[in-house]
């Protein structure tokens, strides 16, 4: 069975180093434009004006620092499969960048409040980032105003057994400087695609 | 030198794929079982494997831990509709063709755990007791892996 798997996946290792070799030199020639896995959306949304409670209860605003980016997820922290999958996927391209990360930020908002208290949710996210914004506020109309612009949407309910019930989109968002959001990536972008996301946003502060 | 090398392991690794595959198993089988380490206060957590149908197919019905390591276990789903909103549901029956495998894996089928006892740690590793139609109840070790 074991060697079923490996065999497997060596074929196809195998096979995409035969395809990114064949790449390469096509890749050097020319200096298209770069072309990200994460959406752009048109024109940016501009999030710079929106602001929530960080653990502290200061206003955090939607904002990167000075030529650095801040990546932003909505979700909560009693969701098994997405949430972690996201934030362990964004850590890994964090940390596989090809420069320090000084000027990556990250900061989770939830979007379960009631049960992800101040210390659930700093816990949670500084488990993943250490200097991670912990973003929470128990008044929904705030909550709601805030996800609009990001385009992000949740509904979170309890059925008949007592079970809380939390739909959400799951998406990552890159802000830059300006508070914009410059890039969108959904769930199952893999850490690889982030990564190179990231450093081509870096890049483009350095160019311009 | 290279090139000639990296095919001659390709037609290795084919010619041991080919011998893997020869061996049918009747049965059901899982492999690697693995679940996420969880934060602190984290109170969920899901377990992930891939599981093979063997000759005859089978179907997953249930899911059982420890409740030293948590309260409950479910088979999940997790699904996303048009707009991109994500679901998460309990299912009561998964199909694993004959032949075939199927694949529980984050985005898609897991075992849920409710109610953490402890954080998963990284490195550590624990039982789930899977429990199919024909083939009974198959417990698995989950290695815990921080990734």
């Amino acid at each position: 069975m074991r060697v079923t798997r490996r065999g497997g996946s060596s074929v196809g290792r195998g096979a995409a180093i035969l395809l990114v070799a064949g790449l390469l030199p096509a890749a050097c020639g020319g200096s298209e434009a770069y072309v990200p896995a994460g959406m752009v959306r048109t024109p940016a949304p501009d999030v710079s004006g929106v602001a929530l409670p960080d653990a502290d209860g200061n206003d955090f605003y939607f904002r990167a620092d000075s030529e650095g980016l801040l990546v932003v997820y909505w979700g909560f922290t009693s969701c098994p499969d997405i949430c972690p999958t996201t934030m362990a996927d964004l850590r890994r391209a964090v940390r596989d960048l090809a420069e320090p990360a000084a000027r990556i930020d990250v900061a989770m908002v939830t979007v379960d409040p009631d049960r992800d208290t101040t210390e659930v949710l700093s816990a949670y996210v500084s488990a993943f980032f250490p200097s991670g914004k912990a973003l929470r506020t128990q008044d929904a109309a705030v909550l709601a105003a805030a996800a609009a612009p990001f385009g992000a949407a949740y509904s979170v309910e309890t059925n008949a057994d007592g079970f809380v019930e939390v739909e959400h989109t799951a998406f990552l968002y890159a802000i830059d400087d300006t508070g914009r959001i410059r890039l969108t990536w959904p769930f199952g972008t893999t850490s690889e695609d982030i990564r190179r996301d990231l450093e081509a946003l870096i890049k483009e502060y350095r160019d311009a | 030198m290279h090139r000639p090398f990296r095919l001659l392991a390709l037609a290795v690794i084919v010619a041991l794929v080919g011998a893997a595959c020869g061996d049918d198993e009747k049965g059901v089988s899982i492999d690697d079982p693995w679940a996420r380490a969880s934060a602190m206060t984290q109170n969920a957590g899901a377990v992930y494997f891939t599981v093979r149908g063997g000759t005859d197919g089978d179907t997953l019905v249930g899911a059982s831990v420890s409740a030293e390591v948590a309260a409950q276990a479910q088979l999940h789903e997790t699904t996303m509709d048009d707009e991109g909103m994500m679901a998460m549901s309990m299912v009561a029956r998964v199909p694993v063709p004959a032949g075939g495998e199927l694949a529980f894996e984050p985005g898609g089928f897991h075992v849920m755990l409710m109610d953490l006892v402890a954080p998963l740690q990284d490195g550590s590793t624990f039982e789930v007791t899977l429990a199919f139609e024909r083939a009974g109840e198959q417990t698995v070790v989950v290695e815990v892996r921080d990734e």
